[in-house]
């Protein structure tokens, strides 16, 4: 008997605490399942092994890039660098170890409210987001419930990631068919929030005309366009602030960062600030290593259980149809951060970090919800949006996390923060209830759910028309500033988008 | 006009290389089974792609102006799931080159 707990405990140490033993698990289940021949079954599932163990090297390299970052950042303006008592690497390794577990559960979780609720017609397949989400779930959890056991954790984390994944799609289908004129494929993002802000506020504010003002009839400057790659926009920006705040900084803080280098200040920070890009390369290309392996097995699974549905998908998908509103939206959103953090230096406050990856997604996404609604000058506000949720929402968020995984903070999209300042602030109301309150908010988000989901399938069912159609229309007639040509556009495919010549295809 | 490569390499490129890419490198393995090509199918952002050896690349059109040159064969697509589109425009493309 003490032999058998002996080999549990330690299975249970040494295999399911370590996240690149069980993503490597979830991608052999994958492979097989895909019925993959030997060969590929055991190059899978090491490529998959091996990209987890880069995407922590990556996160190393990254959090130590942005310690100095914030130290000389800080030191220029006269700020005390933000603390914090775990970094996203630690948590990984401890807790936040549970990550896998909770992503594989919750897909079974999402699959089956799919299955129940025909309302429910999207399988949530952005995998790196599925990742990202799944750990900003876990820490929000941990952070309230401090002493939570793991199977709690694993749990309830499934069940309201598995929420997100069935709602989120949904609650922006009527604009995502606006945008890309069809219903092939959903959007499965966490800058859904800003795309929601875009296309309804610009829509409230009635800023233009998606025909008039078209963003795609407007030309920029080709030589902005290097912006577009990520790893050459975060370095040139990050490059370029680090260089001035060690103009401005204060030299013993400088040389304590500098940890004895030989280097000259500048080189030095020059150096620094590539690393930082590197290390967001260096984790890119992990979890593009495991997520090969494991997509295509969740895409494989939800077909066969659930033929007839749709996938959700990354929200580059959305980009083609406006090449010019991504880069708007983006420019804008980069402008209006890089504005916003010189204000909250000079008032002294949290030092933000700009993130490139962010404000490229999540602006692009802002430009091209809004330019389907109100044009360029959408596509600007969508922009604007974005750039300022990121910097409130680093700002209110870094210090949320501070004992599990405050880098949270710096690489979030809007839903990040949505989301988890919602689960965080239900949490702190309950926690007073003691060990059930997890129970409670869990319970909570599946019945708001379940209720959602129960009540679009009854008013398809009283019109006689498809869940995502009657989405569709009662959203887009519900917003009562709703030009009439809206309500035809969603409810059928035809938009104005649609017809918009797209560069994208232009380059042939 | 040259032989073709065997298997044929391509590329999936998307801005981060692994959400809209991985999906259409989903797409781009059932086309080229259905044409019969032999392929090793990979997927990589822009910048990882500039530096790889491929024959084809297919991706959005936004990105495809900074890839230039990098490979034999560039497709651009605007529908990441639409399998006939993707066979309707790597067809002709493969074609011209004495692959199809």
């Amino acid at each position: 008997m003490q032999l058998l707990q002996d080999i549990l405990t330690g299975i249970a140490n040494n295999v399911f605490s370590q996240v690149p033993i069980l993503i490597g698990l979830i991608a052999l289940a994958g492979l097989l399942l895909q019925r993959k021949p030997f060969e590929t079954v055991v190059a899978g599932t090491v490529r998959a092994i091996v990209g987890v163990v880069i995407l922590t090297l990556g996160v190393d390299i990254f959090t130590g890039g942005l310690v100095s970052f914030q130290a000389i950042v800080s030191s220029a303006f006269g700020l005390e660098p933000p603390t914090a008592t775990s970094t996203l690497n630690d948590f990984l390794a401890g807790t936040g170890s549970a990550v896998p577990m909770i992503i594989a559960l919750g897909f079974a979780v999402h699959l089956v409210l799919v299955r129940i609720f025909p309302a429910a017609r999207y399988v949530y397949l952005t995998g790196h987001l599925m990742f990202w989400m799944s750990i900003v779930i876990a820490a929000s959890l941990v952070e309230v419930f401090t002493d939570i056991p793991r199977t709690t954790l694993i749990v309830a984390g499934a069940v309201i990631i598995a929420c997100y994944w069935t709602l989120q799609p949904l609650w922006i289908a009527p604009l995502m068919r606006r945008v890309v004129g069809h219903d092939q494929f959903g959007l499965g993002h966490t800058s859904s929030t800003v795309a929601l802000m875009a296309g309804y506020g610009s829509r409230a504010l009635r800023l233009g005309d998606p025909v008039k003002h078209d963003s795609e009839k407007l030309k920029l400057p080709r030589q902005i366009s290097f912006f577009k790659d990520i790893n050459v926009s975060t370095a040139v920006i990050i490059t370029v602030i680090m260089l001035v705040a060690i103009a401005f900084a204060d030299s013993g803080i400088v040389q304590e960062q500098m940890a004895g280098s030989d280097l000259l200040p500048w080189a030095w920070g020059l150096t620094q600030a590539l690393r930082f890009a590197a290390g967001i390369a260096i984790l890119l290309f992990g979890v593009r290593m495991f997520l090969a392996e494991i997509v295509p097995a969740f895409k494989g699974i939800s077909d066969k259980v659930l033929p007839g549905t749709k996938p959700a998908l990354d929200i580059p998908v959305a980009f083609p149809k406006a090449p010019t509103a991504v880069m708007i939206g983006f420019l804008s959103s980069t402008v209006v951060f890089l504005v916003v953090m010189a204000v909250f230096a000079t008032a002294g406050w949290f030092v933000l970090v700009p993130p490139m990856i962010m404000l490229f997604f999540g602006g692009g996404a802002g430009g091209v919800f809004g330019n389907a609604v109100a044009g360029w000058r959408g596509a600007v506000f969508g922009g604007v949006v974005n750039g300022v949720l990121l910097a409130v929402g680093q700002w209110i968020t870094w210090g949320l996390y501070g004992d599990t995984a405050p880098e949270l903070g710096t690489l979030a999209d809007p839903d990040w923060f949505a989301v988890g300042w919602l689960l965080i602030g239900a949490a702190h109301l309950l926690a007073p209830l003691g060990g059930v309150a997890v129970w409670v908010v869990t319970g909570a988000v599946l019945v708001v759910t379940v209720a959602v989901l129960a009540l679009l399938g009854r008013r398809a069912a009283r019109t006689g028309t498809s869940p995502a159609t009657t989405a569709a229309t009662t959203s887009a007639t519900a917003s009562p500033t709703a030009p009439a040509s809206s309500t035809t556009a969603s409810s059928t495919t035809v938009s104005p988008t649609a017809t918009t010549p797209t560069t994208g295809g232009t380059h042939e | 006009m040259s032989e073709r490569p065997d298997p044929l390499k391509v590329l999936a490129v998307c801005g981060l290389g692994m959400g809209t890419s991985l999906i259409l490198r989903m797409t781009a393995e059932s086309v080229l089974t259905r044409l019969g090509i032999a392929a090793q199918v990979d997927n990589t952002d822009l910048s990882t792609a500039r530096s790889t050896e491929a024959d084809v690349i297919v991706g959005q059109g936004m990105h495809m102006t900074e890839l230039e040159g990098a490979a034999t064969v560039i497709v651009t697509v605007d529908d990441f799931v639409d399998e006939s589109a993707l066979e309707a425009r790597l067809r002709p493309a493969l074609a011209e080159v004495g692959w199809l």
